[in-house]
């Protein structure tokens, strides 16, 4: 059954590879393209890195493997996270549960299908970022293919016991605790660990291990160097096995890795041997409604106070109130709140010694936290139409306006969107001191940036709507999310370009180089306006048409 | 009341609707029946403003559809084939936000809401999520939906699929009160009883085109078929008779 089972997913595949549209080979090459230099700017970085610490005397090889084993830890505290996540999802709130449940198929073989999917999700992305560590490794310490083979058959059994951990726990939790409320749970505890690992990663500074200067404090640590890291994981094992590959110690490689597969093993096994006592109970229990009754006073909204316009703040209030009760949303605050912290504790720690410097990287600064609310517009904004789902058809039959109803959009996501925008440029002028006409301007232009990123979000999630998705993560990495995102950035990259002419005669005028020249100012200030109202309206416009047309 | 005048839509080469014309006038309940595919939901999208016609027009309470849209609406309430409603909302604020929509006062809505609530057995529920809602429960809700605003017209697509016999009877009880009261009704439906019990006259489309109209009796005598009940109507109007040959592959 359990085969029947894996050949349905493998001609699924298949249908899917053989269907595509040639428009769907070249956007997914696009993508695989994308995919392919990002992997191969990481192996570049981390052959620089290796290099280097290879180059360290005495201690180099140790630094290598230390790293390579708080790498894997970190890999296995992912797949773990990531595990969480996605057992909860695969396992209890597939779409293609209430068939396998119907079919005559044992409860560990659903398990077992819906396990290894799981298992498969959460852990293929992070182990891939593996390749260009270990394809890096190979190149430092001029090691053969043979040793990729090595790793490549070590790799499977860690993946799978990181894996393992996450799904137990949520089949434990779901267990003890067969309500939707435990999904809530589980969803936040997951984005809250996922938010600290990524906080301890950044905190743990792991550029000093590059700095000469802290390289003396290392040294001290020889012995911290010299001891496990977490001898009793899985990542231990993995590291353990791949030095004694590179110091071609087969037997010593093949008894860690067999050991890993054998543990991998039993554990999965005994993961599905308990499944068959415990996972429908969970099931069960999952597809039940969270009941707290709730009161609905009949008075005036509090947007309605705000605005007075009665459809608006409806729109408003619903928006609000449907976003705060999704507890989905919630793990996304606790993402966001990292990021920000992370962004400023890493632009404290930039090693700037002069004020222009500093003033330098304050403008630039536009560049970066535009990114980073591009990337908050592709998660909040662009899906806003999108997220309406099946429920669309209440606001299209009712007497409302598109263009209201994207205003409403806008107006929603414009007030979190700016007040990100104003923490990162005020903060970040304040970390580095920035004089007060690089303050007032990069302020200025990341509040317009912030904007416009809003405009275009609303513009491209209704030029490119789908009603029809299960998940936000299929609208964001769907081509219109790639479109608005490209357009995104190419438009924080014209900003910069258009306010660089004020600001390098700004700096002309501090060091005595030159003079201020109002003109070119005036252009630089025409040049912005035009494309703001080009980003605000081009997009706007079509997105509105659009979805009037949408059928 | 509602009036379709040279109604058209067309997917690609597909014609799903072809030159449709028909009306519904105040207090008169019009059925719409079809087999599966005939273009009946695609229709009633075009009426309510979901989907844009090819070509033709839609005509609700003297205005029309594709240029005054939002007046149209106002006039309007629908109950869809499937009622997807904000699961993250309560019943009593799923209907406090159509009444915002729609413009019902807010003493009216307080007054209104529990009303509906009750009437449709849902007062328990009323602080639920919509989440935690069955299908039949959801339907009722969106029916009062559009109570709440007392609409002059009613589109209505397959309004009692997933309703309990009791639910059932009171929908169709307050369906003849609203025609009495002069509401237009316009029901696609697949229950050729309830077509037959309500309606004042029973359209019949396949394959996108309107191949009938009238009353049951006009029916009975364009399909030869006088003194059948309206499912043998329906069979020999739409080729029905063929079926017979299909069970042979049982």
């Amino acid at each position: 059954m359990f085969g029947t089972l894996l050949r349905r997913r493998a001609r699924t595949f298949f249908n899917t590879i053989l269907h595509w549209t040639g428009y769907e080979w070249l956007r997914n090459a696009a993508f695989g393209s994308a995919g392919f230099g990002l992997l191969f700017g990481l192996h570049d970085g981390f052959y620089r890195l290796l290099k280097y610490l290879a180059g360290v005397e005495l201690i180099g090889l140790l630094l290598i493997w230390k790293l390579t084993a708080m790498l894997l830890l970190m890999t296995f505290s992912m797949v773990i996270v990531s595990s969480l996540l996605t057992a909860l999802t695969t396992l209890f709130y597939s779409s293609d549960l209430k068939f396998l449940f119907k079919a005559p198929l044992s409860l560990r073989v659903v398990f077992l299908d819906k396990s290894l999917e799981s298992a498969f999700f959460a852990s293929w992305m992070i182990g891939l970022i593996l390749v260009p560590y270990i394809a890096a490794l190979m190149r430092v310490r001029g090691l053969g293919a043979g040793y990729f083979l090595a790793f490549a058959a070590a790799l499977p059994p860690f993946l799978l016991l990181a894996a393992s951990f996450g799904i137990a726990f949520t089949l434990l939790l779901l267990w003890l605790f067969p309500t939707s409320r435990t999904r809530d749970i589980v969803w936040v505890f997951s984005s809250l660990s996922l938010t600290v690992v990524y906080g301890l990663v950044r905190f743990a500074q792991p550029e000093r291990l590059i700095r000469p200067d802290a390289l003396k404090v290392v040294a001290e640590y020889l012995n911290f160097l010299q001891a496990p890291t977490a001898p009793y994981l899985p990542s231990w094992w993995l590291a353990e096995a791949l030095r004694m590959a590179a110091e071609g110690n087969g037997r010593g490689w093949a008894l860690r890795t067999a050991g890993s597969w054998a543990m991998a093993c039993l554990v999965y096994g005994l993961l599905v041997a308990l499944a068959g006592k415990i996972y429908f109970i969970g099931y069960s229990g999952a597809q039940e409604g969270a009941l707290h009754r709730r009161v609905h006073a009949f008075q005036l909204l509090p947007e309605q106070r705000l605005l007075g316009v009665r459809s608006a703040a409806a729109l408003l209030w619903k928006e609000r109130t449907t976003f705060f009760r999704d507890v989905k949303h919630w793990s996304q605050i606790l993402l966001i709140m990292g990021l920000v912290f992370v962004y400023l504790f890493s632009i404290q720690r930039l090693p700037l010694d002069s004020a222009e410097l500093k003033s330098l990287v304050s403008f630039l600064n536009v560049g970066a936290a535009g990114f980073v609310l591009a990337a908050l517009g592709l998660r909040f904004t662009f899906p806003a139409i999108s997220l309406e789902g099946r429920s669309w058809w209440v606001l299209r039959s009712a007497p409302l306006d598109i263009g209201q109803i994207m205003r409403e959009k806008f107006a929603f996501s414009a007030v979190p969107i700016l007040g990100i925008a104003a923490t990162l440029a005020a903060m970040t002028n304040w970390i580095l001191e920035a004089d007060r006409f690089t303050s007032w301007l990069s302020l200025a232009a990341l509040l317009t940036v912030g904007l416009a990123i809003c405009a275009m979000g609303v513009g491209f999630g209704a030029l490119f709507p789908n009603f029809l998705v299960e998940n936000i993560h299929q609208i964001e990495s769907s081509v219109g999310g790639f479109v608005y995102m490209a357009a995104c950035l190419f438009y924080v990259g014209l900003t910069i370009a258009v306010l660089a002419p004020p600001m390098q005669m700004h700096f002309a005028e501090r060091f005595g180089t030159g003079v201020w020249n109002s003109r070119v100012a005036l252009y630089s200030g025409a040049g912005w306006l035009i494309l703001n109202l080009v980003a605000f309206i081009v997009p706007w416009q079509l997105g509105r048409q659009a979805l009037e047309d949408h059928e | 009341m509602i009036r379709l005048e040279g109604l058209s839509k067309s997917f690609g080469a597909y014609a799903a609707v072809s030159d449709l014309n028909l009306e519904v006038k105040p207090g008169e309940i019009v059925g719409f029946l079809g087999p599966n595919g005939a273009g009946k939901t695609t229709t009633v999208k075009m009426m309510t403003g979901l989907l844009r016609p090819t070509s033709g027009r839609v005509l609700v309470a003297g205005r029309d559809m594709a240029r005054d849209p939002i007046a149209a609406k106002r006039a309007m309430g629908l109950v869809p084939d499937e009622p997807f409603v904000y699961p993250k909302l309560t019943g009593a604020e799923y209907l406090r936000f159509v009444g915002e929509l729609y413009g019902v006062c807010l003493s009216d809505m307080k007054k209104r809401v529990p009303e509906l609530l009750e009437m449709f057995e849902l007062t328990p529920w009323g602080g639920e999520l919509l989440e935690s809602y069955s299908h039949g429960m959801r339907q009722k809700l969106v029916l009062g939906g559009i109570l709440l605003h007392d609409p002059k017209i009613l589109v209505l697509d397959e309004p009692m699929v997933g309703l309990d016999p009791k639910s059932a009877r009171l929908v169709k009880d307050i369906f003849l009160r609203l025609a009495r009261r002069g509401t237009a009704i316009f029901m696609c439906t697949h229950v050729l009883e309830i077509a037959e019990k309500l309606c004042h006259r029973i359209g019949v489309m396949t394959r996108g085109k309107l191949i009938a109209c009238g009353t049951l009796d006009e029916l009975r005598a364009q399909s030869k078929e006088e003194g059948r009940d309206l499912e043998s109507v329906f069979l020999s109007l739409t080729g029905g008779a063929e079926y017979s040959t299909l069970l042979r592959h049982l």
